[in-house]
């Protein structure tokens, strides 16, 4: 098997994942929620936890072998409406109505949903094993199975996203300002939280917390030194994105180091680049 | 159980100890809106860490700490120096970034040390029931040096905290923020070893969070958060022990349950308060 063909599967999927993830980590940024991904991803898989738990008890006496990936309708059912209704909290308990800002119940949802599943599981064999697997995932053995349903998840919400893109960005876009008049703002907010939920439980399903964290802040963060139009960004950010990740897996290949830290790492290390860079031509210009 | 009690006395101890001083840090982290610094800081430590570790040396030796405390110490400076400078974007994000690329860094060293990964679940709970006297007398150390040094400037610390958003008058003020920064660090290395990294931070945001939604003054801030954070504290040992829990999960599911609460009561106070008023202005105009 030549790389090309074992690596475009890995490839296609971290294309998709940085298109929509740029799109959205602009939005985070803007609205200051910079941890939103890792509880939304926490608490989708509180979800599952319990939907093991409950499959273990209705299946008790039959010596049945489960995964741990919980890849059944029940556990995307329940991961959905966790995420559901954490959205209604997240969009309900807005900065404006209490003194307290949005991420700091964002933290604490997230440490509510890992200690919660713990408690359950109450540190399950191979738990260490699975933490570690939820941080980084495995994006190299990628299916295209995972990859078209990856697809058809980012083209329904990023369609969403595109038909509403203005009620979207100006509400991002006004967020801090509390005078601002945007009608039925709770639905709007409420719709975000839901789409982006969809998408993160796909996401991290394929390559893990952590990447998906990586692919949202970090092109994200570094197309807003560059622009200030959200086309221009989306357009930065892809671009660094995609070839990043193309680097990322071709060296993870040559030099068997695992893909997902080597691609934060050159991405981290592109951003600390891009802000040297900004600073000099700056003085440049001064 | 007197057995027990005497068995749970140094949890408990360290548990108060440190629940006075983080709901402490806890009001300002708040208040400056950068609700993950632990997270971000307790990986950095476990990355000096585990870069000791990497060097041969054992892993509870006085070197391995030295290492972890001077990294630590090193890139929260660096935070505290450069944060003050104009930045595109928000400070948060920048901690979601050392976060990020920390771990990833954490990730690729655990490949290369054996049991390294066990080491990052290790640092995402924590141990608290093993703690001992001598730990708890070492941190009581480290809290009342912490705390005097606070105590000292308190009303400047809080000066800087509320004004964190004004850009004017940063430099001169470089030096207690990077006092901050430094004690900051030094308690959540401290912490973190104890109680794991949720424990931490539900200590930090959680009590703060309650009081904040309440009030604005500091000194009642200060004193509310104090005594719910060390009731929250005993109330969650003793649920799991009489429950026969995780302690550490206890706690964090009862503190984050808490916050919740007082969120939704907080904003239905305030629907109540203002419907009539609101309807008295529609009848008006009509």
């Amino acid at each position: 098997m030549t790389i090309l063909e074992f690596m475009l599967a890995p490839l296609m999927a971290c294309l998709l994942l940085i298109l929509i993830n740029v799109y959205f980590g602009i939005h985070v940024l803007k609205r200051e929620i910079i941890f939103i991904d890792i509880a939304l991803a926490q608490i989708a898989a509180f979800g599952t936890t319990i939907a093991v738990v409950i499959e273990h008890i209705m299946h008790e006496g039959h010596a049945q072998d489960h995964d741990h990936s919980g890849d059944s309708i029940l556990a995307y059912i329940l991961a959905l409406s966790f995420i559901t209704i954490s959205s209604l909290v997240f969009s309900f308990l807005k900065n404006k109505k209490i003194s307290i800002p949005l991420e700091a119940i964002i933290g604490i949802s997230y440490a509510f949903a890992t200690t919660a599943a713990v408690i359950i599981l109450d540190k399950a064999a191979g738990g260490d094993v699975h933490i570690h697997d939820m941080l980084i995932g495995s994006i190299l053995w990628v299916s295209w199975a995972q990859v078209l349903k990856l697809l058809i998840v980012v083209a329904f919400v990023g369609g969403i996203h595109f038909v509403f893109r203005k009620k979207f960005t100006q509400l991002s876009d006004s967020y801090h300002n509390n005078n601002s008049k945007i009608k039925n703002s709770f639905l709007w907010d409420f719709l975000f939280y839901l789409t982006f939920g969809i998408v993160i439980i796909e996401a991290v399903n394929i390559s893990g917390i952590l990447t998906v964290f990586a692919f949202l802040i970090l092109p994200a963060a570094f197309s807003s030194m560059f622009s200030k139009s959200w086309t221009t960004r989306i357009i930065v950010g892809f671009v660094l994105g995609a070839i990043v990740s193309a680097f990322g897996l071709y060296f993870s290949w040559n030099m068997d180091v695992p893909v997902a830290p080597l691609i934060i790492l050159m991405l981290g290390v592109c951003l600390v680049l891009g802000a040297l860079f900004k600073r000099f031509t700056k003085i440049n210009k001064v | 159980m007197i057995e027990n009690l005497i068995f749970l006395g140094p949890p408990i101890a360290a548990c108060v100890v440190l629940a006075g001083i983080l709901s402490y840090f806890g009001n300002h982290i708040l208040t400056r809106g950068i609700i993950f610094i632990d997270i971000a800081i307790a990986q950095i430590a476990a990355l000096g860490t585990m870069t000791g570790l990497l060097f041969g040396f054992a892993e509870e030796s006085f070197s391995v700490q030295i290492i972890s405390y001077g990294f630590t110490i090193l890139v929260i400076s660096l935070f505290a120096v450069l944060k003050s400078r104009k930045m595109a974007i928000s400070q948060e994000a920048i901690i979601g970034i050392l976060y990020c690329v920390a771990l990833g860094l954490a990730l690729l060293l655990a490949e290369k040390i054996s049991g390294g990964s066990n080491y990052i679940t290790k640092t995402i709970t924590g141990n608290i029931l093993w703690v001992t006297w001598k730990q708890v007398l070492y941190t009581l150390i480290v809290v009342v040096a912490v705390g005097a040094i606070h105590i000292s400037y308190s009303k400047k610390f809080i000066q800087i905290s509320e004004n964190i958003r004004d850009k004017k008058g940063a430099e001169n003020k470089r030096f207690l923020e990077l006092l901050f920064y430094i004690t900051f660090g030094f308690v959540i290395v401290k912490a973190v070893f104890i109680q794991g990294i949720f424990l931490v931070f539900i200590l930090l945001i959680a009590p703060a969070a309650i009081v904040r939604l309440f009030t604005a003054n500091w000194k009642q801030r200060f004193i509310w958060s104090w005594v719910i954070g060390i009731l929250g504290s005993i109330i969650g040992i003793y649920i799991s022990y009489e429950y026969n829990v995780s302690n550490g999960p206890a706690i964090v599911c009862l503190l984050s349950t808490l916050v919740f609460l007082a969120a939704f009561v907080k904003v239905f106070l305030k629907l109540f308060r203002r419907e009539p008023l609101s309807k008295i202005v529609n009848n008006i105009k009509e």
